[in-house]
This record gives structure tokens, C-alpha cells and sequence, in this order.
């Protein structure tokens, strides 16, 4: 038999639920129209136990945004399938559920003649508190009503809310501990596009725009409400000084308005603790931090103690040269992924554009650094040599080379650091994480190397909140004192500074 | 009516708490450059010293400008996210008009001498709006602006138009942000925009264009 995964009910699944509802509840089972309109909601979450495409059981609960308390509302499993303990991991599910919206309290309906479920839920830690009276009909049965408290197991996971407005992303996320509830982001790319890069005022203003909307989607969808966060944290650099202080000012006023405390937190090392939203982040490790507004190098022995910066750009971030080098080739912005696709067909040998910094009497003072202003002028030099000796050139062939020399010049520092530092594992983060080519080079050299590599999905490498709101849980979790609600922002920010007091 | 939280940052910051004509608190400081450092304390301590809980705040005004730009959008931003954690109502009000409004009961204005305000634009420019008065329900009557100019360019404007306002160097007051929103709640005139006034595009040249020069001001 296949594996049996438990997945969030989708309406396609509405069928298959309802003949399995006829079939275990007959003469009580809910109509098609309720089943629809429970497992859809807002205020509810369903699951079903799925055997390939075949619904074998699905279970599902009710949470109000402002409400402690969490209803279990339905379970059932494929008759075939009773005893095997699919019964208890569908449980299982709702109670984690149930703790992540923020209950403290879950209950439950049961006959009183079902002993069989009654020992299920009691092994569960669910307490007999009540019962109603003939509850089911025509039966003529009564129903137990039962508790279970989930508030010791949910004080140790702090709800936060994070703020990130460093660049052209505003992006609102919400954790709980190291589950990831919320990852709302608005950017303004598009605003961006005819300038070739991102232009800092424009970039504000959006953020100003998307901020209300963003925290509203933010808070749907973790289905919370503002009572259920226990602190704020906010990026305050580094970034675009314009736009962190839109991002500080909201952060600053939502924590006053809800009385939270607020963390004020460093982007990079938000890169990196976003890891912890996918699993363990393992330490020490190397991270490689590459986007249009960084590229960074660090040595994190602690996340939140020891951090320390090998390298970084001495000019332009890595972000930046494909912006300016797909202009260059007429291509789109922004420039990573329109490289990624005229790269395609190219061949990445046909010209050997210069990897900065990797000359010997270069890596004696920058062996982490970057530098990729040269590179950009090669291959529009490159480019103008062609045109004025009028030979017809492949763009294709120049896309593949450059992004080739990009990708080798990072894999191949940040490998060099992995072995000269006895770190044997590399994360990487930010959007340029997005390029095909980078993550296939990153791949290829740290299995030669024996280095274990960490790609988070793409939506938690680009900048986002949930990012800032993870290392804000892992602060509030290691019991840091708040930030002062006097922090600035600082465009500059080392990444050594975890986070502002 | 209400309770109001007004916050202002198109000068220094701002903040102030206003119930019913009364002034509760308000918090001044003129640094131009240390909003988004100041905000946070700006409305803690308002609220401290009125003895109010934020969920007892029934509306947010904030002033919309026009103004610097970086400064401002630190008092929109902390407005709008004051009002959506608490879930209450949030206005705009145009910054010039409180202005104006705690100016013009001490000045005698005409229709040829009105009054003008204007506020720091930097680059050499600065924003500006006339008056004629205040109106039945409380409100200043704005009659030109807001606009934005270099101050020889406005002096002409005005001979040009035989204008010869009156002046005031009264300074912005969140305190007063809140008097008029409370003027335009009775008169039905309150505004829920809260855009900020840049009245200026976005200072950002296209690549290679062959358009001139891609913005204005």
C-alpha cells in the first residue's frame, strides 16, 4: 500500500469527503452544501488523509481569530482503515493546528456509547467535563463533552509578527516559535522595472501604500487577530534608510497599540534564521547571502551571538550586475531571471569573462570579498568591441558566460570558506538564490567537497517578514530583553549587530 | 466625540491626544531628522501622561503634508499601523490646514490679504496655501495651494494675482491636527485618504532615455 499523507481539504476533495461522511454518519451526516461550506472557511481548518488521490479520512476544526478555544468539529476514517491509528494522526494534526492559531483550549463532542473514540481522545489528555443530554437525535444518545488544554505546550512558541521594508519588498510575516503561519509580501518590482534597478523613493512611498493591506492579508491568513501576537520585530537595517523608516515607524506604533514588545533585528542574520522556518538550522554554518542589495559572506557559529562577516561586495551586490548587464543585452527586468532564460541556450565557455578578486595577489587581501563592477564593464566592452567590428553576436552565449562567472566566483568563495573554516555545511539565502545556474554550481562543487547545502524555498530566500518575525521568536525565545522604543535605522548595519537594544 | 490620537511629522515630531476640544497631551520635539527614532516614545508618552489605554483611542488623524518626504511617511506609517492594531477609524488631514487653523483667529484676513502658509519644501522650494478664513463649522477655508515653489517663484505668483497675504510662523501642532479633524467630523468633511503630499514625482531618470528629463521638480 502507498503512503498515506494528511494534507489541508481542498474543494476537490468536497466528493469523495461527502461519500465517506454518508458512509460512517448515514441518517446524520451533514448535507454537501455544509461540508463544503465548513471545509472552506475561514474560521476553520480541514485536513484530509489522502491514499494517492483517494480520500481515506479527513478530520477538521473551528478556531475564531479571537477566540482561545478550538472545536473539533468532524472526524472520520474509511472504515477499512479503523485500528491502524489513522484516527489518532488526524487528531494529532488538529491539536497541532489548533496550538498554532493560538488555542489554548481544544473540546470535543463524543457519544457517550462511542468507548472505543472516548479511550482514543482520553489517551489524548482530553478530560470528560460535561454532558448533554439526549444530545443525539433520534438515537436518543447523549453526548460527552470534552477538554484538553493546550496553554502550557503554547507558551514556550511566542506569536511574532515581523516587519521587513529594507528594499522593494514589504513583507509581513508571522511565526509561531519556528512555525511559519504567515508570509505576506508586496513588492514594488514592477514600479522598479523602466528604471533598471530599484529606485529608493519609489520604493518608500510603496511601502507606505502596501503596509495596511499587507498586515491585514498577513493576519487572515494566520487566521489571528492582534491579541493573539506576543511581539513585534522589525528590520532596521541594513537597507535603504527611506524605506526601513517606513517599516520602523509602523513596527514602532503597532507594538505601542497592541502593548507588545518590539525586537529590532538585522536583515542578513534574517537570512539566515529564516532556516530555522524549514527545520533545524544546524550550526556553525556558512552563509552566502546574494541579492540586487547584498552579497555577503558569514561565518554563524550562533545565530544570535556569533556572527561574523568573511565578506562581502567591495562594489556592486551580485543582484545588482545582472540588472545592469541584462539591460545591457536588451533583456528584462529585473535581470536574474531574464539571464537565467536567454542563458539557456547558451554556452556558458563561449567567452571567459574575469572573476573578480580570485588573482592571487587579490585573494591575500580579499579571499571572501566580491567584486562584480568589473565584470559588468567586460561585457559591455566585450559587447561594444563585437557591435563596432559589426560581427554578429550571440546573446545567448554572453548571457551564459556571465551568469557562469558570477555563479563560479560565489560557489567557489563561499566552498573555500566552508574548507578553510571546517565547516562542512553552506546555506545560502537571498533572491538571487532564484538563479538556476547558482543553485546547480552551489550543488555540483559542495557535494565534491562533502559540504552539506541548505537552499530554503524560494519565497523565504527573497526578503520577506517571516524571516525577520523568525529570528524575532528565536530572541524572544532565548529570553532577550526587547529593544528600547528609541531605535533608529541604520543603512549600514554590521552584521554582527543581531539585533538593536 | 472621541478620542483622537493626532500625529503629525511633517516638520519635527508631533503627537497629541484630543478629546472634545480639550487637549489631553501632546508631545513636540522639532528635530527634523529623528522621526522614526522619536515616534514610538511620541505616542507612549501621550498616552501615559493623558492616563489613556490605546484601545480607549477612538479615531487616528494623521497629517498628510506636504512635506519632506522621508519624515513624513514616519508619521503615516505609525497613523495607519496605530489604527489597524487598535482597529479603530483612521483619518488625513492636509498639515498646512492646522497651520492655519491655529493661526487665523489671531489675524485679520480679506479676500486680498489672506493668509499664507508655507512650510519648509528643501531644494530650495517651499510648500504653500492660502486662506480666506474659518468657516461656520470651524474649518479653514483653503482658497489657493497646496502648491509647491521657490519663494521668488511665489512672490511673483502673488503679485501677479494682487495678493498681499498675511504671514504666520506658527509652527505645525499635532494638538491642531486633531482640532480640525474634529471640525471636519461635525461637518461631515473628514477624509479616510491618507496618501502622503508628495506634490513632487519621484526624483528617478529611465536608462538610456530619450524622453529628456523623466520627472519634474
Amino acid at each position: 500500500m502507498s503512503q498515506l499523507k494528511i494534507l489541508p481539504a481542498e474543494e476537490s476533495h468536497i466528493e469523495q469527503m461527502m461519500a465517506l461522511e454518508l458512509e460512517c454518519f448515514g441518517r446524520d451526516a451533514w448535507t454537501e452544501e455544509s461540508m463544503r461550506f465548513e471545509a472552506l472557511a475561514d474560521h476553520t481548518r480541514y485536513f484530509v488523509l489522502l491514499d494517492g488521490e483517494k480520500v481515506r479520512g479527513y478530520a477538521g476544526l473551528s478556531k475564531l481569530p479571537a477566540s482561545h478555544q478550538a472545536d473539533v468539529q468532524t472526524i472520520a476514517v474509511d472504515p477499512q482503515l479503523r485500528g491502524q491509528g489513522y484516527g489518532r494522526k488526524l487528531m494529532d494534526r488538529l491539536v497541532s493546528e489548533a496550538r498554532n492559531l493560538g488555542a489554548s483550549e481544544i473540546f470535543l463532542e463524543v457519544r457517550a456509547d462511542n468507548s472505543v473514540a472516548q479511550g482514543l481522545y482520553a489517551s489524548m489528555g482530553f478530560e470528560h467535563i460535561d454532558t448533554r443530554k439526549r444530545y443525539y437525535q433520534p438515537d436518543d444518545v447523549d453526548a460527552w463533552v470534552m477538554r484538553a488544554a493546550l496553554a502550557a505546550e503554547t507558551k514556550s512558541q511566542p506569536v511574532v509578527l515581523g516587519i521587513e521594508s529594507s528594499c522593494d519588498e514589504t513583507g509581513i510575516g508571522i511565526v509561531r516559535g519556528s512555525t511559519l503561519l504567515a508570509n505576506v509580501i508586496s513588492s514594488s518590482m514592477d514600479q522598479h522595472a523602466r528604471f533598471g534597478g530599484v529606485v529608493p523613493e519609489i520604493a518608500a512611498r510603496a511601502h507606505l501604500e502596501a503596509l495596511q493591506p499587507t498586515l491585514i492579508q498577513a493576519l487572515h491568513d494566520a487566521k489571528l487577530s492582534m491579541d493573539d501576537i506576543d511581539a513585534i520585530a522589525v528590520t532596521n537595517g541594513p537597507g535603504l534608510a527611506g524605506a526601513l523608516m517606513v517599516g520602523v515607524g509602523a513596527a514602532k506604533a503597532l507594538a505601542v497599540a497592541s502593548g507588545k514588545p518590539i525586537y529590532a533585528v538585522n536583515h542578513l542574520v534574517g537570512h539566515v534564521g529564516v532556516d530555522v522556518l524549514e527545520g533545524e538550522l544546524e550550526l556553525p554554518t556558512i552563509a552566502l547571502l546574494v541579492s540586487g542589495g547584498h552579497t555577503s559572506l558569514l561565518l554563524v557559529r550562533d545565530l544570535l551571538d556569533d556572527v561574523t562577516l568573511l565578506g562581502e561586495t567591495i562594489d556592486d551586490a551580485a543582484g545588482e550586475a545582472f540588472d545592469k548587464v541584462a539591460r545591457l543585452l536588451g533583456l528584462g527586468y529585473p535581470g536574474g531571471p531574464s539571464i537565467d532564460i536567454a542563458a539557456k541556450t547558451g554556452d556558458p565557455k563561449a567567452i571567459r569573462f574575469p572573476r573578480g578578486l580570485t588573482l592571487p595577489k587579490d585573494m591575500e587581501k580579499h579571499r571572501y570579498d566580491f567584486s562584480f563592477s568589473g565584470l559588468k564593464t567586460a561585457v559591455a566592452r566585450w559587447v561594444e568591441v563585437a557591435e563596432a567590428r559589426g560581427e554578429a553576436f550571440s546573446v545567448a552565449d554572453v548571457a551564459a558566460s556571465f551568469r557562469e562567472a558570477v555563479a563560479d566566483v560565489l560557489t567557489a568563495k563561499a566552498v573555500a570558506a566552508c574548507n578553510d573554516h571546517g565547516v562542512k555545511r553552506l546555506l545560502l539565502g537571498g533572491g538571487v538564490v532564484a538563479n538556476a545556474r547558482l543553485r546547480e554550481l552551489a550543488t555540483e562543487r559542495c557535494k565534491a567537497n562533502d559540504i552539506e547545502l541548505r537552499i530554503p524555498e524560494l519565497k523565504l530566500c527573497t526578503d520577506n517578514g517571516a524571516m525577520i518575525a523568525a529570528l524575532g521568536a528565536q530572541l524572544v525565545m532565548a529570553g532577550r530583553a526587547p529593544s528600547s522604543l528609541d531605535f533608529g535605522v541604520d543603512s549600514t548595519l554590521s552584521v554582527e549587530t543581531v539585533y538593536t537594544r | 466625540m472621541s478620542l483622537i490620537l493626532a500625529i503629525d511629522t511633517s516638520f519635527g515630531t508631533s503627537v497629541a491626544l484630543v478629546e472634545n476640544g480639550k487637549l489631553l497631551a501632546e508631545h513636540n520635539v522639532l528635530d527634523t531628522m529623528k522621526h522614526a527614532e522619536l515616534i514610538g516614545s511620541a505616542i507612549t508618552d501621550v498616552l501615559a501622561r493623558a492616563g489613556v489605554k490605546p484601545n480607549q483611542v477612538g479615531a487616528v488623524v494623521a497629517g498628510r503634508g506636504p512635506a519632506p518626504f522621508t519624515g513624513l511617511r514616519v508619521g503615516l506609517a505609525a497613523a495607519t499601523m496605530f489604527a489597524a492594531g487598535v482597529g479603530i477609524k483612521l483619518y488625513g488631514a492636509v498639515s498646512l490646514d492646522a497651520i492655519a487653523l491655529a493661526a487665523l483667529p489671531a489675524v485679520d484676513v480679506s479676500k486680498d490679504a489672506p493668509l499664507l502658509v508655507t512650510a519648509d519644501a528643501r531644494r530650495k522650494e517651499v510648500y504653500w496655501a492660502l486662506y480666506s478664513g474659518i468657516n461656520a463649522q470651524g474649518e479653514p477655508i483653503r482658497v489657493d495651494g497646496p502648491g509647491v515653489l521657490k519663494p521668488a517663484e511665489l512672490e511673483d505668483y502673488l503679485v501677479n494675482r494682487n495678493v498681499h497675504p498675511i504671514r504666520t510662523d506658527i509652527a505645525i501642532s499635532a494638538a491642531s491636527l486633531a482640532f480640525l479633524l474634529e471640525a471636519q467630523l461635525r461637518s461631515g468633511n473628514a477624509s479616510q485618504e491618507v496618501g502622503a503630499l508628495y506634490l513632487r514625482a519621484a526624483d528617478a531618470v529611465e536608462p538610456k532615455a530619450r524622453i529628456g528629463k523623466a520627472v519634474s521638480g
